[in-house]
């Protein structure tokens, strides 16, 4: 049962139940055999600076350094939108491995035919 | 589901409180482990787990032999061989 899953995170440390909550279910796409999508944007896209989310410790729930480890270790990728990169000026921050900042018309390529999103 | 008690297994996971993704990413290691036919007995404390694990294993084509919620015993699918 191939397919693609994408999950949508507009949050960073404003809400770190809802960023850790989203790579939890990102990781389940992703070790269902589903090429998956963490499409980061808004504030979301701190996620994937390099150090970031190395202090958000969910109780109750894994690091999130680990789970975005086991996401991106396990063949998922991780977009950030170029916008919401610029408005914070992060375009010339480290990423995690296997971020990469894309732009509008790879997100909507990845989505068209009906790809199912979950959004956080 | 099913009646019968499973064959003895080749494998054992205990994934103790692990759930949602963290239980999956788990599973799915152990599983790709063991070779094509062979038995995986998965142990967890998870709640979740009584309907995330029938559901992963339609997803992923490997078969569901017996469960109860605690206890699983998943057998991998046949590996597909690309033909040259």
């Amino acid at each position: 049962m191939p397919g693609r899953f994408c999950v949508s995170i507009t949050h960073a440390k404003d809400n770190t139940d809802k960023a850790t909550v989203a790579f939890l279910v990102a990781n389940a796409a992703v070790g269902s055999d589903k090429e998956t999508v963490v499409f980061l944007s808004i504030e979301g896209v701190w996620l994937a600076v390099d150090g970031y989310a190395d202090d958000i410790n969910e109780p109750g729930l894994a690091p999130l350094k680990q789970l975005i480890g086991d996401f991106t270790a396990n063949g998922g990728k991780i977009w950030l939108c170029t916008p919401c990169v610029k408005k914070r000026n992060l375009e010339d921050a480290k990423l995690v491995p296997g971020a990469e900042i894309v732009g509008g018309a790879t997100a909507i390529e990845f989505l068209s035919g009906g790809t199912t999103t979950l959004s956080y | 589901m099913i009646a019968n008690a499973p064959p003895d297994p080749n494998d054992v996971l205990d994934a103790g409180d692990q759930s949602c993704g963290d239980l999956v990413l788990a599973l799915k290691r152990a599983v790709e482990q063991l070779r094509g036919g062979e038995i995986l007995k998965l142990l967890t404390r998870d709640p979740g787990a009584r309907a995330d694990v029938p559901a992963w294993c339609q997803i992923t084509g490997h078969r569901l032999l017996w469960g109860d919620g605690s206890t699983f015993f998943i057998q991998r699918k046949e590996i597909q061989r690309k033909e040259t």
